[in-house]
């Protein structure tokens, strides 16, 4: 290890020499972290792509450059992270076999590293990235935010993320031919949105003579609660369903809101008029596919890109056209759209603490930040998924005419993995968002409707516990009255004291407590 | 006999029936490595265990494990889900496959016998998943099966998944009609196991068909009966929760909770091992006292028991 030092930290000069003149086929050599090709095990699980997979091209061509092979040693693989309690069983059953692999990548890894890293599983990165991984280093001090985000309680860094680029996640989507049919507008507030959804309850836009449309569906049922926005309430703090959230510098929760209150009053009642989606707690994630291509579905709030590429469907559907439209204005006169791509995710990679080599371990994550790692992080293998247009990367006509989404197509080549810790270039996805999905991001980026979001904080070990012992039970509890009262089996409005009574029996001021002094620590 | 010693006693007998031994073998491996090796790892319930540490270098903390455990209001809600399925399907699941015995036993078209043995115990050769999706499926409010036949009546749709009320019924009807057939292999062995002379000396006596099976058939098996009601007993609090998990909903918590659902969600995936071990335990123990008691109760009542 001492032996190659010298020698690597010269060769990561050299790249980053390279970098600044541009990258050509002349750089290869100068990206090479080891001189002798050196084998690391990975850990790697994630529902997308659920192991790690040696002959992804990109991993290939990442060991051509660098000279670092990775090997699968992935324990536990599924396809399931539960968005609930945000933590993976995988992770859990490679800490209890008791072999941690040189490198651990997963989705959801920051509790995980941050509960076990200060325990000594993981090794802390901050010293490791400052002294070997110059472009990371520079990455960071850019945006200094990322460290506050991602340290742990005792001030570490245990894993470099998977950096989101781009602002935009969901929207509202609506059938625009369905408004033309029954000659309605674009509904701008709460009380437009309810007589639409009505009007496509009763009238028949898709024209079979049956009162078969589903208004508002959703994939995933909490974006059904996302709509107590419309009504000044709050289904998550950030990305993650029901998560906390940052009010006036202060952790609150949205389920204790009066604003949520009032939402789910009223989404009982759409529920109960029909205007919602009478299957939208057990259809699942086929629902978008089924309902739109049965010509059943009116409205949704769900990703710009994939939404929009529905708009395929009128070929077979006459007039089909699925269009985002700005959030509606709430009851006091708000437009917000809660969701957004969380700029910092939970997921990335961390080093395990039996790793023997952990400086060509941080060069070779810093190979991920240097120009040509972060295009083959995003684009796959120059040549095969895309090739250099005027000095961009351009996907080849093969990926994007694909029956096949493009981000499904990366994964399958080892590109896009958010399991890695690299930034994202949203210029991957702008190549293979319609014309739709622009318009609609334009639509958004004109009328500013995002908002600033929570990002997670570290607990002590004490706090931990304290967040251990009773959220679980809080959360459970609070997702079970959620949907009795959408359902209809108890009443909201009746029954709020005894929740807000029974919320504060289980412990939800000391969680909230514990989550205020992780966040003061961290963030001022 | 009297000049060996013990050691060479048990030595000729092991040189003898050395066989069966060796057929006793796997599942001795199997009952050490599954089964008695876990319960080391049982001390975690008394332990703050980090799985880092390890189970012996966790710090010990005494029953403060139980202490949330019973402090908490959806445990005890678990607990008493958990005994109301099992009571309401020993109940009504219980005496279906000996009902099905007893009938596939009075069938002479050896064809049709056949046959309907098949259809009855294939629903236990389907995974819990596979079945979970039938279930799902025929109980949609817009497309299933149960709902459409409700619509030829005129009445409304049934969200049934999501309706706690509706929920034991079809988790328990599920159970028996995936397992009930198979079960009944049990009861139609310990028939063909009844002498023919009894039933012959029945007909001389002028015994129907009706007071054979209730005089000479269920006599007969009431020892095996006996024993498959124990062995219930015991399996009491372990309802087949993989089935409840690809069921239940939030909505339904109410009465589909169940000590093994509640363990997974707060213990497995919330990562709290230690207090997922504490819930286990008292679980073991509750099952331990349960067969107990059946058992001492059987020996007394019936002369029949486990041991």
């Amino acid at each position: 290890m001492n032996r190659l030092t010298p020698l690597a930290a010269l060769l990561t000069g050299t790249a980053i020499g390279s970098l600044t003149l541009g990258v050509s086929a002349v750089a290869d050599d100068s990206l090479r972290i080891v001189d002798e090709p050196l084998e690391l095990t990975i850990q790697m699980n994630h529902a997308r792509y659920p192991v790690y997979d040696e002959d992804w091209p990109v991993e290939k061509e990442a060991s051509a450059l660098t000279g670092i092979s990775l090997k699968n040693d992935t324990v536990g693989a599924n396809m399931r992270t539960d968005e609930n309690s945000g933590k993976t069983e995988a992770l859990n059953l490679m800490l209890a076999s008791g072999n941690i692999p040189d490198i651990v990548g997963s989705s959801r890894l920051k509790d995980f590293v941050n509960q076990y890293g200060p325990e000594g599983a993981f090794l802390p990165l901050n010293e490791l990235i400052d002294e070997h991984a110059p472009n990371l280093k520079a990455f960071l001090d850019e945006r200094p935010e990322i460290a506050s985000a991602i340290s742990a309680a005792d001030g570490n860094m245990y894993y470099v993320p998977y950096l989101p680029d781009g602002k935009y996640g969901r929207a509202y989507f609506i059938r625009y031919d369905w408004l033309d049919t029954l000659g309605l507008e674009v509904p701008e507030t709460v009380e437009e949105v309810e007589e639409v959804l009505r009007a496509f309850k009763t009238q028949d836009p898709n024209g079979n003579g049956q009162a078969d449309e589903v208004p508002y569906f959703a994939r995933q049922w909490p974006e059904l609660i996302r709509l107590v926005t419309l009504w000044d309430g709050r289904s998550s703090g950030s990305d993650t369903y029901h998560d906390f959230m940052v009010v006036d510098g202060k952790i609150e929760h949205p389920y204790a809101g009066e604003g949520y209150r009032d939402g789910i009053s009223n989404l009982a009642r759409w529920y109960e008029e029909g205007l919602v989606d009478a299957e939208v707690f057990t259809r699942g994630s086929s629902a978008r596919e089924y309902l739109l291509s049965e010509n059943l579905g009116g409205m949704t709030h769900d990703w710009f890109a994939s939404t929009s590429g529905y708009n395929r469907l009128s070929d077979s559907i006459e007039g089909f056209e699925f269009k985002a439209f700005a959030p509606p204005a709430s009851v006091s006169g708000v437009r917000m759209e809660e969701h957004r791509r969380i700029p910092i995710k939970p997921d990335g990679w961390a080093i395990g603490h039996t790793n023997e080599h952990p400086v060509e371990t941080i060069k070779y994550f810093d190979f991920w930040f240097t120009e040509k790692g972060r295009r083959l992080a995003n684009f796959g293998a120059e040549g095969e998924q895309y090739t250099m247009v005027d000095g961009e990367p351009i996907f080849t006509d093969a990926v994007l005419n694909s029956d096949e989404p493009v981000n499904a197509q990366l994964w399958g080549v080892g590109a896009q993995l958010q399991a890695r810790g690299f930034f994202q270039d949203y210029n991957y996805e702008k190549q293979w968002s319609n014309k739709y999905a622009l318009e609609g991001i334009a639509l958004y980026d004109e009328g500013d409707y995002l908002i600033d979001q929570f990002l997670g904080v570290a607990f002590t070990a004490d706090e931990q516990k304290v967040y251990d012992r009773s959220w679980p039970s809080i959360r459970d509890y609070m997702l079970e009255r959620q949907q009795a009262w959408v359902l209809g089996t108890g009443d909201v409005m009746e029954d709020w004291d005894a929740y807000m009574a029974t919320l504060d029996g289980m412990g939800l001021q000391d969680v909230l407590d514990v989550m205020n002094s992780a966040y003061e620590r961290q963030y001022d | 006999m009297s000049s060996l010693t013990r050691t060479q006693r048990i030595w000729k007998h092991l040189r003898r029936e050395w066989q069966l031994y060796v057929m006793l073998l796997p599942t001795i491996v199997w009952l050490v490595v599954f089964l008695y090796k876990p319960m080391y790892g049982l001390q975690v319930a008394f332990k703050d265990y980090s799985i880092f540490r390890g189970v012996a270098a966790s710090p010990w903390i005494g029953f403060e494990h139980f202490e949330t455990l019973f402090g908490n209001d959806q445990f005890i809600r678990a607990l008493r889900n958990t005994v109301i399925i099992s009571f309401y399907s020993l109940l009504i699941g219980f005496p279906v496959p000996i009902l099905l015995a007893l009938m596939f036993n009075e069938v002479l078209n050896q064809t049709f016998k056949k046959s309907a043995q098949t259809i009855v115990y294939l629903p236990h050769f389907i995974s819990s998943v596979i079945i979970a999706g039938i279930v799902i499926t025929a109980f949609s409010p817009s497309a299933g099966v149960v709902n459409t036949v409700i619509g030829w009546f005129g009445l409304e749709p049934i969200y049934f998944l999501t309706k706690p009320e509706w929920f034991r019924p079809i988790f328990i009807g599920t159970g028996i009609w995936q397992e009930a057939g198979f079960q009944s292999i049990v009861y139609l062995a310990a028939i063909a196991g009844v002498s023919p002379t009894l039933y012959e000396s029945a007909v001389i006596d002028g015994a129907s068909r009706w007071q054979m099976m209730w005089k000479v058939t269920i006599p007969s098996i009431m020892t095996t009966i006996i024993i498959m009601l124990i062995i219930r007993i015991g399996n009491v609090l372990e309802v087949s929760f993989e089935m409840i998990i690809l069921l239940y909903q939030p909505a339904t918590y109410e009465t589909a909770d169940v000590v093994n659902t509640f363990i997974y969600r707060q213990g497995i995936q919330a990562g709290q091992y230690d207090f997922a071990a504490a819930a286990g335990l008292f679980n073991a123990v509750v099952a331990f006292v349960l067969v107990m008691t059946a058992n001492s109760l059987s020996k007394r009542y019936s002369r029949t028991s486990l041991w």
